[in-house]
């Protein structure tokens, strides 16, 4: 018998004020495509976010490969295996190229691969190179598509693949190729999880979900697919994907470094430093001010995640998301140094080292904070900064310790 | 005629805070002119201080009312949140602005970044603030009510640390003027007026949470009807 691959025990889970699932329980084994079908608002989206890690269950218990990775005590274990994930809001990065992206999610099941073939099926192979905020929504849908299945594509051992409306936006082409693709890799022994309207893509099913009951299907017979990936590893990929996605868009210069050159700036109009210089906690305080602007602006890549929810793709991935800390502890040394060589014309490693880290610390707490109400419908209309003041007395303090040295 | 025990207490808070503000500039003695950089305005206190009391009473009900809906689920709980952080936001801003203008003439600076106490208590006013405006800005619903009262339950690490804040690291702000040794010592007129005050505040703020808890009451009751009418009940 084949492996399980997913389980959801007796889980219960509440939206807005409703209970949206309640007991549920699900089984999927290699070799199974389940598809969820109903109205909207069922809770269709719901069992895929589930299955993902992404939601808090009021009870019962996630299992991949038959090991807890979720349950409703709020424990969250990484899944042994990498599985597919494509969410019903693509969870893409507009800033990266197609080929960026992909060679991410293969990157996270540990694999590389030639995608030229995958790339080609979908007609996008003219376009890898392409950002995907310059692409059409159907082709970004196809790359978000993609994404959920590369981890099975690759693989020789059975996968999970998780698909929430992969359908939709997709032409009629795509949708084929689609089908076909869900049917090889359905053949090759991986289990596929797919929540949808499109009665296009029940021919897949080996069995179809209305969420109360569970109908047995018949798929046609298909040729596998032939694992297509090999082996390489990929470690420490969360601080490395931090520091490409602040390579590509430069987005830490943009926000953070603008804003500590602007406090520089306007510092520099209202006082002549020469004329401050028997004022030492003002001086130090005018040397350290860059360095923690720079985390008040908060995590620049914790903010471009947030777009397309890529930030619950990350998520669900992986325990530790994409984030700032290398650059914002070098940006905190350079800015200090600049500063330090503006308002007091001396250079001491210890103030520096002070300033990457008072950049460092800001900045992580700022993600604290923007992550912490990641739960919300609307992460950006909650007035999450009014806490910030609390970082004010610590960095004043740390200000008065360097007039020491 | 039912009686209205939140509009009863909110009138009569507001009635005693009246009769403490007139006393406290009538009647209350001056303090000594050496002692305060500007004695005029130490009358102040008599509104700072028990608003301050009352913050703090607000603070532990957000407290309590967030530890029912995290632990237990209880909409009593999230109603005693909601009532909490309303109150710890007018209580908490009448205690900073009047402590603001204390300050300005007393130490020539409305306020110190370096001073503990002022500094946590701000923090606690903010939190007050980011749950109120938050969860306006949020639909009602188990995510919402998850975070905002988390928020709610660490923030009350802040209020030991904002009371102990003026033994330990005494920097600008003055020392407790009750329970804080001989140094703390009032005269019975001024303690009195005192204690008309944080009686006063306690009763308003009592009024305004009973209010306030009603009123959440009656808009759970309208969305249950109102999701009732869109057939998802």
């Amino acid at each position: 018998m084949a492996d399980t691959l997913l389980e959801l025990k007796g889980v219960s889970i509440r939206r807005g004020i409703d209970i949206v699932l309640s007991d549920f329980n699900l089984s999927l084994a290699g070799g199974q495509c389940i598809i969820l079908h109903g109205e909207n608002g069922s809770g269709k989206s719901t069992v895929i976010e589930a299955a993902a890690r992404l939601l808090p269950m009021e009870k019962g218990e996630v299992r991949h490969h038959l090991n807890m990775v979720h349950d409703s005590e709020g424990r969250r274990k990484n899944p042994k295996f990498p599985f597919g994930l494509t969410l019903q809001s693509n969870g893409l990065v507009p800033s990266q190229t197609i080929q960026q992206h992909l060679e991410t999610v293969c990157a996270l099941s540990q694999f590389e691969c030639d995608l030229t073939p995958i790339l080609e099926s979908y007609g996008l192979s003219h376009r890898r190179h392409d950002k995907i905020a310059h692409l059409s929504g159907g082709q970004q849908r196809k790359v978000s598509v993609i994404s959920g299945l590369i981890p099975a594509m690759l693989s020789e051992q059975p996968r999970l693949i998780l698909l929430d409306e992969p359908d939709s936006g997709l032409d009629d082409y795509s949708i084929e190729i689609l089908k076909t693709h869900i049917n090889q890799l359905r053949s090759s022994g991986h289990g596929i999880l797919i929540a949808t309207h499109d009665e296009r893509l029940f021919e897949c099913a080996t069995s179809l979900h209305d969420l109360n009951e569970e109908t047995k299907h018949e798929p046609k017979a298909c040729e596998p697919w032939k694992p297509i990936g090999k082996q390489a590893n990929n470690s420490f990929l969360a601080t490395k994907m931090g520091w490409k996605y602040n390579a590509s868009t430069l987005i830490s210069i943009q926000r953070n470094w603008l804003a500590s050159l602007l406090v520089i700036g306007t510092l520099l109009a209202l006082v002549e430093p020469l004329s401050i210089k028997d004022h030492d906690v003002l001086v130090m305080g005018f040397v350290l001010a860059p360095a923690f602007t720079i985390g008040l602006v908060g995590d620049s890549v914790t903010s471009i995640l947030q777009e397309q929810r890529a930030i619950d793709w990350w998520r669900a991935q992986v325990q530790s998301i994409p984030n700032s800390n290398i650059e914002s502890f070098l940006s905190g040394c350079i800015l200090t140094i600049f500063s330090m060589q503006v308002f007091l014309q001396i250079f001491d490693w210890r103030i520096v080292l002070i300033g990457g880290i008072i950049g460092f610390v800001t900045t992580f707490s700022l993600r604290f904070l923007q992550l912490s109400t990641l739960r919300l419908a609307r992460t950006n209309a909650v007035f999450i900064r009014l806490l910030t003041p609390i970082l004010i007395l610590p960095w004043a303090m740390v200000v008065e310790y360097c007039v020491s040295f | 005629m039912r009686v209205r025990h939140g509009e009863v207490l909110l009138a009569s808070g507001f009635i005693g805070i009246m009769a403490t503000l007139f006393l406290a500039l009538k009647w209350a003695p001056s303090v000594s002119i050496d002692a305060f950089a500007s004695p005029a305005a130490q009358r102040i206190f008599y509104w700072h201080v028990p608003s301050a009391w009352a913050a703090f009473i607000a603070f532990s009900v957000l407290f309590a009312g967030s530890a029912l809906w995290v632990f237990k689920r209880s909409p009593f709980g999230w109603r005693l949140h909601v009532a909490g952080s309303e109150a710890s936001l007018a209580c908490g801003l009448m205690a900073v602005w009047s402590g603001c203008v204390w300050g300005a003439a007393e130490w020539g600076t409305p306020w110190d970044w370096t001073d503990v106490r002022l500094n946590t208590f701000g923090l606690l006013t903010l939190l007050a603030l980011f749950l109120v405006l938050g969860r306006q800005s949020q639909p009602d619903g188990i995510e919402s009510r998850d975070t905002f009262s988390t928020f709610g339950l660490y923030g009350f690490v802040l209020v030991p640390i904002t009371y102990i804040a003026t033994r330990f690291w005494q920097i600008r702000h003055p020392g407790p003027v009750i329970g804080g040794g001989e140094d703390s010592s009032l005269s019975s007129e001024m303690g009195l007026v005192l204690l008309l005050g944080a009686i006063s505040f306690t009763i308003l703020i009592a009024g305004h949470m009973i209010m306030s808890a009603r009123i959440t009451e009656y808009e759970q009751r309208l969305e249950r009807l109102q999701n009732k009418m869109d057939g998802r009940i």
